[in-house]
């Protein structure tokens, strides 16, 4: 997995690329939570190239939502792949995190 | 059509990768359908995640073993490893409708396998047999 820091419209976004898994999760947590420890918001989270996340990455992201909700942040996530977007919504956690379907969508919500 | 596939990884989470990929292959070869594959190689990815986890506390240079085996009407997996043995009534995920870190693995192997179950005649270490039934 990589993860590459890049801003649009004044608006910080995170691109991911490549499978989360418990190799990957350390390296996202610590991008993540560092963003969210400087109060970015919004923070966007770039998922196209995303093919694969497990338990742990997922683990990390609510984490991360937790993380901006203690300040008010908003935490968007965008461009999931069809696979991915199943994890999050058998989790129920479609429910609870700002997904959307492009990171334009995202950057003009 | 009876057949049996066999793996062995170190206990490092870089090879998950790999046990993905051969679970979503063998998977393929037994017939199952697109979701039905993403959904083994997410479940046995969690599984072996939880060895790394709980069975080996992080150490990565234990081993792990992984049989995968295509019989009549049913899709065997055993996890095998030699780490700290589990407590099979302790293992349980969240409510869903609790949202937290954590807890969702299990829930992704039930998704997968009819069953799980742990071989308690194994002395040292685990043998976890996940069970689908297939269409045969």
């Amino acid at each position: 997995m990589t993860v590459t820091l890049k801003e649009m419209n004044g608006k910080k976004i995170m691109a991911l690329a490549g499978e989360i898994d418990m190799s990957a999760s350390p390296l996202l947590r610590k991008e993540l939570m560092a963003l969210v420890k400087k109060k970015t918001d919004p923070l966007l989270i770039d998922f196209e190239n995303v093919s694969y996340i497990d338990s742990s990455g997922i683990a990390t992201f609510v984490e991360g939502l937790k993380g901006m909700m203690a300040f008010g942040g908003k935490l968007k996530l965008a461009g999931m792949p069809s696979g991915v977007k199943e994890i999050f919504s058998f989790s129920k956690l479609d429910r609870v995190f700002e997904i959307y379907g492009s990171i334009d969508d995202a950057i003009n919500s | 059509m009876k057949s049996c596939v066999v793996l062995t990884i170190p206990s490092d989470p870089q090879y998950l990768k790999v046990i993905r990929a051969v679970a979503g292959q063998v998977s393929i070869v037994a017939g199952m359908s697109v979701s039905e594959v993403d959904e083994v190689r997410s479940a046995v990815d969690e599984a072996c995640s939880n060895v790394m986890k709980y069975a080996y506390r992080g150490n990565t240079e234990r081993k792990i073993v992984v049989q995968f085996r295509i019989i009549k009407d049913k899709f065997e997996v055993i996890i095998e490893d030699d780490g700290i043995k589990a407590s099979p009534e302790a293992i349980k995920g969240r409510d869903l409708d609790d949202i937290r870190p954590g807890g969702l693995g299990i829930h992704l192997i039930k998704r997968a396998f009819d069953s799980m179950s742990f071989d308690k005649r194994k002395k040292r270490g685990n043998r976890l047999k996940l069970i689908k039934h297939t269409r045969g």
